[in-house]
């Protein structure tokens, strides 16, 4: 087969680090976002590497199952992660993504879905009622978040002409953060990730009380090591997800890209690390700081908020057209 | 006697099938001789048939057996005969009298397969709405047909493309619109759409499987043919028209989908859906064509026969669990359904893997044609000017919409009938079906997981229409030619293969701890099947929040005794209406109903009243011809 015989081991070797990277920082930002929550609620809160003993935690536990359940929910949460560390493939790094082809924005939101999809199924799985509620409001948030997101990178897609997240980044380095389609397009952005990363107003990460849960009412059946992974998967996510906004705010340098053609040279690789590391650090407190300051909106009343998002989304693309001279 | 008639009922059935495979490969083996006058285009839809068919006909031996000694099966297997040999007729014809011949025949045919359980009203006028709409939709090809023959006086498809150019662009607007009303009702798009929920649910299952995966194809097989190879010179509008109806199709279709409860009738609306992405892309291969971007004419039509096959595939398999499943529970409704997936574990994998295309996920070929759709949506909107520049970036977000749309779907539909808590009698009591029912799905998606992991074979497959299409004129480049061809091929695989490797490791990883097996957690109150989100619950905020276009309509009483805080009892209804009904049809019929009503007026049933009727016929017929 063609891909096997094109991956060589510098390309396996990159493709790992770049996962490995994201694996090991995921659980630090969930960390590092409780302890602004925690610094807001005038709280010392728990360290940044909970997250991690947490997980850790489960891992070694023993797993409880319900005797209601099928093979799908013993399935979902290796799917799950699984298909969020597809994910993690296309977003680029300082050395460019993994995979960098054509329509990789595209991949970005299938793989999402694909989780989506089996998390929802598995909270049917049990036959409880708490599992239903959840999976049925994901759905609801879902399915209206879902053409936001995909057009507010579209907005992007359309500036730069490509569909390849990785040569989005490279095209969108150097240009002016100031014009308008984009700033209502990373606006746009701020309110559908809000959702998707399942955080007040839209949901409430911190607690089972069936009224407000969409996420965690999912998980409620799951234990152990199962519960480790869907917490895992939701955390690399919310890493994945910040660092693509990141990106879009202040991209990375295309020079750089492995599959661009670019040269390694680490001192820029370096500073721009940091430099990321210190915007998605401060774009996790933003979202905490978002959450603390705000009240977990009405189900219903989610609908009229993504709305929002989306018609931001929309004007963006219709300031686009204008600035490019579509009249 | 009664043995003996099933033995030759079944290898009746056996025999069409093979002999339907046997006749695929002499019409391909005469394709590639010259024996046959066919091009690629045929020779593509035809090989859709045959794999739909096959499968079909499979899976049918298995279903119909339930009705031997019952009803007649040689009726059906006839009817069977007959509809599949009309389809392949109207794909091979050149010929537009035949065409209408053979297209009637299919029409008919199917109707009988539709009605075949006509002991029930409900399925009478389901059928009769597919019988009224079908006749509707021809009596604008017989126009159109009619129409060209008196300008060309010839029925052949060849000469009428030869004169098109020579019609004014009055004329073959006109045509066009004949030929989008036509087969517009035969695929499904709104506003025809509304005879596939009536007919599809109460057909039986295999019948389902071919009319949702074949026929409906077969009328936008017949919409390339007549619009873009005969009439055209395609028109800009034309092209936009389509995309616009198949962007309103899409939408429309997987709403009604995601509300509906009737685990057939769920999956007729999203034959409406794709029917709607399938003319998206055509209509966007059509923009492409007009504004000379020969690459995304191909990217387009890729996706669009791309998603034909893998909506054929996704489509009969999910049609045939729903058949499965209504034969072991004998409910259609999915609020009687409710953990099956432990009692039929075959149909429920095959189903899985089906509603994954339903939903447009990786890594099974449903998603790959959305991205294709997708990435040609995109790159058109990049080049064109003008007001189209922002259609086409809307047209992308209602796509997602859609898709969106249908993974809610899909996920109600799966987890309605196949998790969680069996919620009736029956379907605790359900039994895996026969070994032809579940093989005839598995073979569907094995057919799907080969075109991913080796998606050039389904390339070489697609690139035999594309050829046709570009001799004809038409700027369409071959497809190895493609920037992105590598880019996808590479997509599909490594998306499939790290899947499974991720997942695969991520399981054995997460298998290691012991387990132990104990009841769902309920707030320590006993659980019931009850407790269970209802299907209707599953998707009841979306139809709040849609409720103008669902006409979503609750009707509640609640029964209060002496203390008015206490509710008694409470009832519940929830009504959802077709919008395209009341909007479009019901002033027809209203129309039509005033105009009979005052043309009763001539008729009072008196035969003198006849007679004197055919005198001044007589007379004034006389009068004429002086």
């Amino acid at each position: 087969m063609f891909i096997i015989k094109e991956l060589s081991w510098q390309v396996f070797f990159f493709s790992v680090l770049h996962i490995g990277l994201f694996l090991l920082a995921a659980p630090l930002l969930q960390g590092w976002i409780k302890k602004v929550k925690a610094f807001w609620q005038m709280r010392k809160g728990p360290s940044v590497l909970q997250p991690y003993r947490d997980l850790g935690k489960f891992m070694r536990k023993e797993e409880v199952i319900s005797e209601h359940t099928s093979w799908v929910f013993q399935l979902t949460p290796a799917l799950v992660l699984g298909s969020t560390i597809l994910a993690c493939l296309v977003i680029p790094g300082p050395l460019g993504a993994p995979i960098s082809g054509f329509g990789s924005l595209f991949w970005l939101v299938a793989s999402f879905g694909l989780a989506r999809f089996f998390l929802v199924l598995a909270g049917f799985d049990a036959g409880g009622s708490f599992g239903g509620m959840g999976s049925s409001r994901e759905l609801f948030i879902g399915t209206l978040a879902e053409p936001g997101f995909i057009l507010s990178l579209l907005v992007f897609a359309l500036m730069t002409g490509s569909t390849s997240l990785t040569e989005i980044v490279a095209t969108l380095h150097g240009t002016s953060l100031f014009e308008i389609p984009r700033i209502l397009a990373i606006v746009s952005l701020i309110f559908i990730l809000i959702a998707e990363m399942g955080r007040i107003p839209v949901d409430n990460p911190d607690t089972h009380l069936e009224l407000t849960m969409v996420h965690e009412g999912m998980l409620l059946e799951y234990s152990g090591p199962s519960l480790a992974f869907l917490n895992f998967a939701s955390q690399l996510k919310q890493l994945i997800l910040l660092h693509l906004l990141a990106l879009l705010i202040m991209p990375f340098d295309g020079g750089s890209f492995l599959s661009l053609g670019g040269q390694m040279n680490l001192g820029t690789l370096f500073s721009q690390g940091i430099l990321q590391i210190v915007l998605v650090a401060f774009l996790g407190g933003f979202f905490a700081t978002i959450e603390s300051i705000n009240a977990k909106l009405r189900l219903f009343r989610v609908a009229n908020y993504l709305a929002v998002g989306l018609g931001v989304a929309v004007l963006a693309l219709l300031t686009l057209w204008i600035t490019k001279g579509g009249i | 006697m009664v043995l003996g008639l099933e033995r030759g009922v079944r290898i009746g059935t056996m025999s069409i099938t093979f002999g339907g495979a046997v006749l695929g490969i002499l019409y391909l083996l005469g394709n590639i001789q010259g024996g046959f006058p066919f091009d690629g285009l045929t020779t593509y839809f035809l090989f859709l048939l045959l794999l739909g068919q096959g499968i079909s006909s499979l899976y049918g031996m298995g279903y119909m057996k339930k009705y031997e000694g019952k009803k007649s099966l040689t009726a059906f297997s006839l009817a069977w005969l007959v509809f599949l040999g009309s389809m392949a007729g109207v794909l091979i014809v050149n010929h537009g009298f035949y065409f209408l011949f053979l297209w009637e025949l299919m029409s008919l045919f199917s109707f009988f397969l539709v009605i075949y359980h006509h002991e029930e009203s409900a399925n009478r006028r389901g059928a009769f709405i597919y019988f009224v709409m079908t006749h509707v939709g021809t009596v604008f090809l017989i126009a159109a047909v009619l129409y060209l023959f008196s300008k060309t006086g010839s029925f052949l498809y060849s000469d009428w493309a030869a004169f098109a150019p020579a019609l004014t662009l009055g004329e073959r607007n006109l045509l066009f619109l004949c030929f989008v009303v036509g087969f517009g009702t035969k695929a499904g798009l709104v506003p025809f759409h509304i005879w596939l929920p009536y007919a599809h649910p109460v057909a039986p299952s295999p019948v389902s499987a071919l009319m949702s995966g074949v026929m409906v194809k077969i009328a936008l097989y017949m919409m390339i043919r007549m619009v873009w190879l005969t009439l055209g010179p395609v028109e800009l509008w034309w092209g936009i028209l389509l995309l616009l109806l198949g962007a309103l199709s899409a939408f429309v279709g997987i709403l009604y989908a995601s509300v509906e409860k009737d685990v057939k009738g769920l999956l007729a609306y999203s034959t409406v859906e794709n029917i709607g992405i399938l003319t998206l892309a055509l209509g966007t291969a059509m923009i492409a064509q007009l504004f000379g971007f020969s690459q995304l004419v191909t990217l387009a039509l890729v996706g669009f026969f791309w998603h034909s096959l893998h909506h054929l595939l996704f489509k009969s398999t999910l049609f045939m669990a729903a058949g499965n499943i209504i034969q072991t529970t004998n409910t259609r409704n999915i609020e009687d359904m409710g953990g099956l997936l432990k009692k039929i574990p075959k149909t429920g994998l095959w189903a899985i893997a089906g509603g994954m295309g339903l939903a447009a996920l990786p890594p099974l070929g449903g998603f790959w044609g959305e991205w294709l759709l997708l990435n040609s949506l995109w790159k058109t909107s990049l080049q064109v000017e003008g007001v189209l520049s922002i259609v086409l970036p809307l047209v992308i977000g209602v796509v997602a919409l859609v898709s969106a749309l249908a993974l809610a779907t899909m996920a109600k539909w799966f987890s309605g009938a196949f998790l969680g808590q069996p919620r009736s009698q029956n379907a605790a009591k359900a039994k895996e079906l026969p070994w032809m029912q579940t093989t005839a799905m598995g073979l569907a998606i094995c057919v799907t997981v080969l075109t991913v992991l080796w998606p050039q074979g389904l390339l070489g497959v697609i690139n035999i229409p594309l050829e046709v299409l570009s001799a004809s004129g038409g700027s369409v480049v071959p497809l190895s030619t493609l920037s992105i061809y590598t880019d996808f091929l590479r997509m599909v695989v490594s998306f499939a293969l790290l899947l499974v490797l991720i997942v695969g490791a991520l399981f054995l990883i997460s298998k290691r701890k012991q387990k132990r097996i104990e009841g769902t957690w309920n707030c320590g109150v006993p659980l019931n099947p009850r407790m269970q989100y209802t299907a209707l619950g599953i998707t009841m905020p979306l139809q709040i929040v849609f409720k103008k276009i669902v006409a979503f309509r609750p009707v509640i009483r609640k029964e209060v005794g002496k203390n008015p805080y206490i509710l008694e009892s409470m009832h519940y209804q929830s009504r959802t209406g077709e919008m395209a009904e009341k909007v479009f049809y019901r002033p027809f019929t209203r129309l039509f109903l005033w105009c009979a009503e005052r043309i009763r007026v001539i008729q009072a049933g008196s035969i003198h009243l006849y007679l004197a009727y055919i005198l001044i016929t007589l007379i004034v017929v006389l009068i004429w011809n002086i």
